[in-house]
């Protein structure tokens, strides 16, 4: 399994690239488009500025660097969608990123883009992005069909369903799954909200007054009892999960390493799925996230190399973790089920 | 000759509702609701029979002013967000003899599936094999593949979960604010579907009607009549956000074992509702209302979004069918 790693400056290539990314991803903003949208239309997922690159030369670069590790990069055009206008002035902007800068493909997610990418550019490399949420195999055919050359699962697929869906792609599509650092508690591709402005909404929500109300009855009945128990229980619950997948509030263990989702006790089974591709997310996150990320998964990985077996596999990823709690309450967990 | 807003020949609408087809949707219920079923109920009747309160009550009122005399012809049977409410073959065998009844069509709605749920949704769409002017509706491509590369000569309509722009209801009234650039409000009151590469998808797997949301920005004018397929607009909820894990569905669980996407449930949704009073930004005290209903989050858009949409239909060229969602258990629920 290679490692996919965020990259959002040019500094960060040789300390990455030393510890063991076997691909970059980043982000590019030409000021063109903040001219044109401001921060009201972010080009892609993480917007408008941070954690993305703005000139084009610093992507030329990256690029320049990372390939003389033997790195590829591939570059975020991962807006959930694209106008026509906006297709229009992005078409050529990926030319010149592939042409001049060398990049060597893009990672999208509106699917009429993806389209008009292929057709424009019959060799660029397309990894589908995880807001596409693949989730079924007609997703995976589907996307074969488009001219994909990756899918990159959604968060929210279990073990069992990266399997499945990597048996289909076998031979016609790589896959990527994520294993580190970026969390929701929403289905990222079909949520349609946005950060700008006002914030997540998903961690707003349990702090916003709110009420557990049964059907069938009035609007100002309110549970009580035994339900209405439930209901102050789920809700805390609930609090909890956003907590933990908001990466636990943004704190960091005793060691000082930000905490976060983690897939690090799953990589045994990951790595049994054939998935081609591990991802480390947060291209807005430190440098110092960046390389922690990267060394944990690593760590895992030389035991899986060491054939350690499954079990001690897990138990040794939670103690790279440093938080016995937090895993024990498996809401930070991408793979929810193999935890258990 | 009327005229519509652009400057062109509206198209003729005649009958009942001006032409204008209304379709009932019933996301959590297991069973058809009898009366609507037989055709014997009247539009205000069908969503007040279910129980649906006032917003509903308003919803009919504006709709019969703005399309007199429409009435329900189709029914809707499934959920658009959990494929756990995937009615099972002889249950659509029970909406399709009762929809017979009334002489309604029927509608079968698809959430983003699952490997798991793929499987069974094929078994579901099977049932409707023979049924005069049924219909799949699908939200996500996966599945539009699915069903195309394997009965070619399915209807599927596009959901409105795949219709991609924002739609935040903290945020989405200053969209189409004057302080904002122009380029910026054009992209927020517009999707990419009239793009070459999505107007490829949609010839390629024969999409002939797509389902749009009651948008709190006023969409652009080509957003709704500049494409080759039909539309249908949704009321009175607009769709916000899902997740694959469901919020009232772990009311039961264990503390660990709650929030796993497709883990069990009790149905709990055909239960009870959340209800989150979200803060407006900037205006003191005023809030939006955010419903839950198991693993999504709807806002009931207010009346002025409601007029502003029906107001459009009778001349639209290309938007001809409303879905009102009803969403109680059939037992009534004040909102």
């Amino acid at each position: 399994m290679r490692l996919t790693v965020p990259v959002s400056n040019l500094e960060e290539v040789e300390m990455l690239a030393e510890n063991g990314a076997g691909e970059f991803f980043c982000g590019y903003v030409p000021p063109e488009w903040l001219e044109r949208y401001g921060g009201a239309f972010w080009l892609n997922r993480r917007g408008p500025v941070v954690g993305n690159l703005v000139q084009r030369d610093d992507v030329s670069l990256l690029t320049e660097r990372s390939h003389a590790f033997g790195i590829p990069v591939h570059v975020t055009f991962n807006a959930p969608y694209y106008t026509p206008e906006q297709q229009e002035f992005l078409l050529p902007l990926i030319a010149r990123l592939a042409r001049e800068s060398g990049i060597d493909g893009v990672i999208v997610s509106d699917v009429g883009f993806l389209v008009a990418l292929r057709c424009a550019f019959p060799e660029l490399s397309i990894h589908a992005s995880s807001v596409m949420a693949t989730l079924n195999p007609g997703m995976v055919d589907f996307l074969e069909a488009l001219g994909a050359r990756r899918v990159i699962f959604p968060r929210s697929l279990g073990v069992a369903d990266i399997e499945a869906l990597c048996d289909t792609a076998a031979g016609r599509l790589e896959t990527e799954a994520f294993v580190m650092n970026e969390g929701c508690v929403f289905e990222e591709g079909y949520c349609m909200t946005t950060h700008r402005s006002v914030g997540a909404l998903c961690v707003q929500l349990p702090g916003v007054p709110h009420r557990v109300l049964p059907l069938g009855g009035e609007r100002s009945e309110s549970l009580a009892g035994e339900e209405g128990e439930r209901a102050r229980e789920l809700m805390g619950a609930f609090k909890d999960w956003v907590w933990f997948q908001n990466g636990c509030g943004n704190s960091m263990n005793s060691s000082g390493m930000p905490n976060g989702p983690c897939g690090l006790c799953a990589i045994f089974d990951l790595a049994r799925t054939g998935v081609t591709s591990l991802k480390i997310s947060g291209r807005g996150a430190s440098s110092y996230r960046k390389l922690v990320s990267l060394q944990m998964v690593r760590g895992v990985l030389d035991l899986l190399g060491r054939g350690v077996p499954r079990e001690e596999v897990a138990r040794k990823a939670m103690a790279l973790r440093n938080t016995p709690k937090f895993c024990e309450a498996r809401y930070m967990c991408y793979y929810r089920e193999e935890a258990s | 000759m009327l005229l519509t807003r652009e400057p062109r020949e509206a198209s003729p609408r005649e009958g009942a509702g001006l032409g204008v087809e209304v379709g009932l949707s019933f996301p959590f219920l297991a069973a058809p609701p009898p009366a609507v079923l037989r055709g014997e109920a009247s539009l205000e009747g069908a969503f007040l029979g279910a129980g649906s309160g006032d917003a509903h009550a308003a919803l009919a009122e504006a709709l019969l002013r703005h399309l007199p005399g429409a009435a329900p012809s189709r029914v809707y049977v499934g959920n658009e967000t959990c494929e756990r409410l995937l009615p099972t073959p002889r249950a659509i065998g029970s909406w399709v003899a009762s929809a017979r009844e009334g002489r309604l069509a029927v509608s079968l709605v698809l959430p983003p599936l699952s490997r798991d749920g793929l499987a069974k949704a094929e078994e579901a769409v099977r049932a409707l094999d023979g049924v005069e002017e049924s219909e799949v509706v699908a939200n996500d491509w996966g599945t539009v593949h699915r069903l195309r590369s394997r009965y070619p000569g399915l209807t599927i309509v596009l959901g409105r979960l795949t219709h991609k722009m924002l739609r935040d209801p903290r945020l989405a009234d200053c969209f189409d604010s004057p302080q904002a650039p122009m380029a910026a409000r054009a992209a927020l009151c517009r999707s990419g579907e009239l793009a070459p590469g999505f107007r490829a998808l949609m010839e390629r797997y024969g999409i002939g009607r797509r389902e749009i949301d009651p948008f709190l920005q006023p969409l652009e004018a080509d957003e709704w009549e500049s494409r080759s397929e039909k539309v249908s607009v949704h009321f009175p909820y607009l769709f916000v956000t899902m997740g694959r894990a469901c919020l009232l569905g772990a009311m039961h669980g264990e503390p660990a074992e709650k929030f796993v996407p497709g883990a069990p449930c009790r149905s709990e949704c055909r239960k009870y509702a959340v209800e989150f009073r979200l803060p407006v930004p900037g205006e003191n005290g005023a809030v939006k209302n955010l419903l839950n209903r198991g693993n999504a989050y709807y806002h009931a858009v207010p009346p002025s979004v409601i007029e502003r949409i029906l107001g459009r239909l009778p001349s639209s060229r290309r938007v001809d069918r409303i879905v009102v969602t009803v969403p109680g258990d059939g037992s009534g629920w004040r909102q």
